[in-house]
């Protein structure tokens, strides 16, 4: 007898005592496998539990990323604003204050990133400390920085904003102690805006978080931030593309606020002074309260304060009749005088046969535009494509990290076409990037190969709708510049926050117009308005003949859409000439003059600001060089002493206070604090689940051998009763 | 001897029943293992044809609904996972899934990969602070990725919302990893920031 054979008789006699081969597997040899395989699981799981993290004491220390729902934020410094608009004519002369309450138990270094209007000149600032007050100074960039570096170090209390963009400024507040607060007041010039009979005013409030395309250039922990010695706290790192993108990258409050409980609060006043009768008066975002003596118009927030979340635009319309057609506005400022002109063309009659023309229109569908800026968008541009003619063809392109057209290229506005496009409006969603670049080029570079095909386009418009939360506007400007050919670029800014610098010069160097949508009520009428520019001839060679010569800017005149007034800034030298302006130009086809007779007398039309102004639109107007190819040290020599002479912030000049006492005894730290902002109304943080990450494979394994045990213990019960029985027998 | 065969039936019955559910039950682990095992295996080719494709979707099997977006690699574990779009229950079960509420991968912003404790992402356990990951990415770069933190998360208490700013990954999955049941509140969340491109750094 082998050893294997008596293996094999032993295991029938088992098999047998179990009544046959399938009851002995099911009932001994799978209840011997699982319970080997769940001490197999055991043993795999003890040693690893005694060396699992343990994350609650190691790993909770100091994360900005998750946070109790429960807990609100406390950010180091609080801020609040003050803002009060005084207008009057063509010009607002605008103080904000910015209050920076120091609310942790270290001292602190506040630094805070916010917005201004696009062509606000800011020419004053202070610094206040209770009741003492220093003056700003205007100083060189980096001249600056110097000054406020070894203030910050020396432990005095100091200011110094910075110009990063246009619309894009920075506010630095070195050594508030504990528990103190330190206010820093700017004054800066805005002109009024004036389209289609009604004056608008747009003051921002927060800044949409920008998109930075391009590769970060170091982000390494053994190389920190080592190209800004002087890190701005943003939450971007500086890329290829923008380098500077940790200065326009402000940190966001983690929960939206209201205008119940702000975070950032602000209070807002305005003084309305427009020397004419008034229709209306309004501010489309705000409530406000409204004071009327002797025509001049006192308004403040009916609420008292507002959160910073959404920009604040305030309309107003003179009575039919006793709308402004032209107006010069002067200033003289150290026996030099300065001018503004406002000269508002006829509106051109709707083409009685329209053109035959293709429009392109451009969305962004970037995660920047979730909320309620998709909504605006989709809404608008279903608006859009309902006004097309049948005449008309169309596109649309819509890009976020990608791009994708509707149609390979532009098709006729056939019911069918259109119908096709609004199944692709509705199917908008807004995720991913902002990589504008590709989406513009697609837009714009097409037109030769399109006129090829088509000799009958005579005008090619571009609609473009976009939030324009990017970082790298100057290189969209080039691209624009460099491709614009015959086609125009219209711009749509959508969204409560959105980059108004980056819609108005896309536009300009499109040489075509720009409107804003920041609630969905609005798209019907800024739609129509848009069509109306779109279809309307435009003003175009316009001119301007001065009695002698002059330096106005801008140097190359705009084309003039339905509604849009010229605005030329002037400086006039010792005296204001006497005589006759001539303002010429085409308007569908036909030539169009206009005379004004001015009689240089120095107080006629006088009014505060409008040097400010004109050193404000040259620098502009010369920053604008540095895209048609001239070199940025040449730009720069010439915007710098202009700057300086005129006390503007530039890119290439700042702000100053510093504080003679010193404050921060020596050996207490200076904590860098960014101080957030507060998130765009309506923008979209809806919170999203957490992934569900357990599978019950495990508890269905237990669940299986727990079973299988009963199922057992049945049996071996059982199995006594059968010995039993036949026990009896005998 | 009637009523006692008919209890003895009856247990018998019962311990039939007992078995059959038992190796139902068995069957499913079984079934939940074995798909997370297998389904790689076509993802995978998936994955081969994206990146051909220049980052198109392809779907691993016909009916799938979801798709492979990125693969994540642990050098120092040795592991490799297919990132599959979606973080819902029928993509989890083929691999770690990309919450697409979260930002892109390789974008600025929070990206948020979900998977399962028991099959994909058992390895979370054992990444360290200062570990590599390596992310590639649809258009077939690989990203390198430095864990920087590591932490338990109570889905009763803290908010997943989109944050918008720098680029990091966070993989979640289920905690105490060694539970039975499914379904905890508890997750246990890395979190990895991107570790600049040696290229660039030059």
């Amino acid at each position: 007898m082998t050893p294997q054979y008596r293996l094999y008789r032993s295991c029938r006699r088992e098999a047998a005592t179990f009544g046959g081969l399938p009851l002995w597997l099911a009932f001994r040899c799978l209840p011997a496998l699982l319970v080997a395989g769940l001490m197999l699981l055991l043993l795999a799981a003890s040693p690893s539990r005694a060396q699992a993290p343990n994350p609650l004491n190691e790993l909770e220390s100091g994360q900005l990323l998750l946070r109790a729902a429960g807990q609100p934020f406390v950010p180091a410094i609080i801020q609040a604003s003050k803002v009060h608009f005084d207008i009057s004519g063509m010009l607002a002369t605008v103080r904000l204050q910015q209050t920076f309450h120091n609310d942790s138990a270290q001292y602190v270094e506040g630094v805070y990133a916010f917005p201004l209007p696009q062509d606000a000149a800011v020419r004053y600032m202070e610094m206040r400390i209770g009741e003492r007050r220093i003056v700003g100074a205007v100083r060189e960039k980096a001249e600056a920085k110097k000054l406020y570096q070894a203030a910050k170090q020396a432990g005095r209390k100091a200011s110094l904003v910075e110009q990063q963009r246009p619309n894009l400024f920075t506010n630095r507040v070195a050594n508030i102690a504990p528990g103190e607060a330190v206010t820093v007041e700017l004054e800066y010039v805005q002109p009024v805006a004036y389209t289609a009979g009604v004056f608008s005013l747009r003051f921002p409030m927060t800044i949409t978080p920008r998109y930075m395309p391009g590769v970060p250039l170091a982000t390494d922990e053994e190389a920190p931030l080592a190209l800004t010695p002087d890190p701005y706290l943003g939450w971007a790192l500086p890329t290829d593309q923008v380098p500077d993108a940790d200065a326009i990258s402000p940190l966001l409050h983690p929960a939206p606020g209201g205008d119940h409980a702000p975070l950032n609060p602000i209070e807002i006043s305005a003084r309305l002074d427009m020397g004419m009768p008034l229709a209306a008066v309004d501010s489309p975002y705000h409530d406000i309260a409204l004071a009327r003596r002797a025509g001049v118009y006192d308004l403040r927030l009916a609420q008292g304060v507002s959160e910073m979340n959404r920009d604040f635009v305030l309309t107003w319309e003179p009575v039919t009749g006793s709308a402004p057609r032209a107006a010069l506005f002067t200033e003289q400022v150290d026996g030099e005088h300065f001018g503004l002109l406002l000269v508002v063309p006829p509106s051109a009659p709707a083409a009685t046969r329209p053109l035959p023309r293709e429009i392109i229109f451009v969305v962004d569908t970037s995660g920047s535009m979730g909320g309620v800026s998709i909504e605006q968008a989709r809404a608008s541009l279903s608006r859009a494509l309902a006004q097309l003619h049948p005449a008309d063809r169309f596109n649309i392109i819509e890009f976020n990290s990608q791009q994708r057209s509707l149609f390979r290229s532009p098709v006729p506005a056939s019911r069918h076409h259109v119908q096709a496009a609004q199944e692709f409006v509705r199917q908008l969603h807004a995720s991913g990037g902002t990589e504008m670049l590709p989406a513009l080029r697609a837009a714009l570079a097409p037109a030769l190969e399109a006129d090829l095909q088509h000799d009958a386009v005579a005008l090619r418009q571009v609609v473009f709708i976009t939030d324009g939360a990017v970082g790298n506007e100057a290189a969209l400007f080039e691209e624009i510049a460099r491709l614009l050919g015959d086609t125009r670029l219209f711009t749509v800014g959508i969204g409560s926050a959105p980059n108004s610098w980056f819609m108005r010069k896309a536009a300009e160097f499109g040489r075509g117009a720009h409107t804003h949508i920041g609630d969905i009520d609005e798209v019907g009428q800024k739609m129509a308005t848009l069509f109306e520019q779109l279809s309307r001839p435009a003003a175009v060679n316009l001119a301007v003949d001065w009695p002698q010569p002059v330096e106005a800017w801008p140097q190359r005149l705009p084309d003039l859409y339905h509604g849009q007034p010229l605005s030329v800034a002037v400086k006039f030298g010792a005296a204001i000439p006497a005589g006759e302006v001539r303002v010429s130009g085409d308007i569908g086809g036909q030539a169009w003059s206009r005379r004004l007779q001015i009689s240089g007398a120095v107080g006629q039309g006088a009014h505060a600001g409008v040097a400010s102004l004109w050193a404000r639109r040259k620098i502009a107007g010369l920053l604008d060089q540095r895209v048609s190819g001239r070199a940025e040290e040449e730009v720069r020599a010439e915007v710098l002493p202009l700057a300086l002479q005129h006390r503007l912030l530039s890119p290439y000049t700042s702000f100053i206070a510093v504080e003679e006492i010193v404050s921060r005894p020596e050996d207490e730290a200076l904590h860098g604090k960014a101080v957030p902002n507060s998130r765009p109304h309506g923008q979209a943080d809806q919170p999203f689940a957490w992934p569900r990450t357990a599978t019950t494979a495990r508890a269905r394994a237990w669940f299986a051998a727990l079973l299988l045990f009963l199922a057992l213990l049945l049996r071996v019960l059982r199995q006594g009763e059968v010995d039993h029985v036949p026990a009896a027998r005998a | 001897m009637c009523p006692r065969r008919a209890l003895e039936r009856g247990r018998d019955a019962l311990a039939v029943a007992l078995l059959a559910a038992a190796l139902l039950h068995g069957a499913g682990a079984a079934l939940i293992h074995a798909k997370a095992w297998l389904a790689p295996l076509l993802i995978e080719r998936a994955w081969s044809r994206t990146l051909a494709h220049g980052g198109a979707a392809v779907k691993p099997w016909p009916w799938a609904d979801t798709w492979p977006v990125a693969k994540l690699r642990a050098p120092g574990q040795g592991i490799e996972r297919l990132v599959l779009a979606g973080d819902s229950g029928n993509a989890l079960a083929f691999g770690p899934g990309h919450a697409r509420a979260s930002a892109p991968l390789g974008a600025a912003g929070l990206a948020v990969i979900g998977g399962h404790r028991d099959t994909h992402f058992a390895f979370l356990r054992h990444l360290r602070r200062g570990d590599r990951l390596q992310l590639q990415t649809l258009d077939g770069r690989w990203r390198d990725y430095r864990v920087e933190a590591a932490r338990v998360v109570d889905v009763r208490r803290e908010r997943l919302s989109p944050q918008p700013g720098r680029e990091a990954l966070l993989l979640v999955t289920c905690y105490p990893f060694d539970a039975v049941f499914a379904g905890g509140p508890l997750r246990y969340a890395v979190r990895a920031i991107p570790v600049a491109p040696r290229s660039t750094l030059l």
